[in-house]
């Protein structure tokens, strides 16, 4: 076990510095996941629909996270 | 494009790839494949960057310098430790699927504003061009095959990457190094 592993486990996970730290790690790798996912998908023809109902989220909000700017008002599949 | 390539041409692109990948870089760069042709120390090249005091080591710190070591943003996998995630093992799954260092680099917009996975850092233009202009150096010499002096021979004339500048910079006299290359090759 890693130096601060053992210090969280000797602490307790109540400790807000070692909770808020292990937060912030886990969503910058959910970022990186979601980012190779939906690219895969996208690349395999998938529909913003298709990816917004698996990932939970609205067809706009994925469409807007992943797609930008482009093509906003286009009706897609 | 690199079917010509020899095969430690062939290592130079494959280095400067894996360097602009741990160093979380989002492209490879001219100053990439410097650090690539420098990487296989009994090249043409590397013999000809070595007689004016040009080292890996050196090369490698002045890009560091200039555009900084990325890997400070890194995920903190002794935070994820401590809440029972092995990063070690899902980023071995993560490859498995999306190949070495899919997950070692933020993802970024790419043309158009789409938001790309740092699965892949692309050549810079620049570096395209020097692979380009490695080619044409090829064949302007009639060598059969494109090696790594040619790259050279690209960094130099492409002339405005970072790997050029940083040559420069050293007080390099650019066409000295051209000439020695070239009847090196």
């Amino acid at each position: 076990m890693s130096d601060t592993a053992q210090l969280a486990s000797d602490a307790g996970s109540r400790d807000p510095a070692v909770g808020l730290r292990a937060v912030r790690a886990l969503r910058l790798l959910v970022e990186r996941l979601e980012a190779l996912q939906v690219e895969n998908a996208r690349n395999a023809g998938w529909s913003w629909q298709d990816i917004a109902l698996l990932l939970g989220v609205s067809r706009q909000a994925v469409h807007k996270k992943y797609a930008g700017g482009r093509g906003l008002l286009r009706r897609e599949k | 494009m690199l079917e010509r390539f020899t095969h430690d041409a062939r290592e130079v692109v494959r280095h400067a790839e894996e360097q602009a990948r741990k160093l979380r870089h989002e492209q490879v760069g001219t100053e990439h494949l410097l650090l690539g042709l420098l990487s296989r120390p009994e090249t043409v090249s590397a013999r000809a960057l070595a007689t004016h005091g040009i080292t890996y080591e050196r090369v490698r710190e002045e890009i560091v310098r200039t555009l900084g070591d990325g890997t400070s943003g890194d995920i903190d996998a002794e935070a994820l430790e401590t809440i029972g995630i092995d990063l070690s093992a899902v980023r071995e799954k993560i490859e498995e699927a999306f190949g070495v260092g899919a997950l070692d680099r933020e993802p970024r917009r790419g043309r158009g504003g789409v938001l790309l996975s740092g699965r892949r850092a692309p050549f810079s233009p620049r570096a395209k061009k020097t692979l380009e202009l490695a080619v044409r150096e090829a064949v302007a010499l009639k060598s059969g095959n494109i090696r790594d002096g040619h790259i050279l021979l690209g960094v130099i004339r492409e002339g405005q990457g970072l790997g050029a500048r940083i040559l420069t910079d050293a007080g390099i006299d650019m066409s000295a190094l051209r000439a020695e290359v070239k009847s090196a090759l």
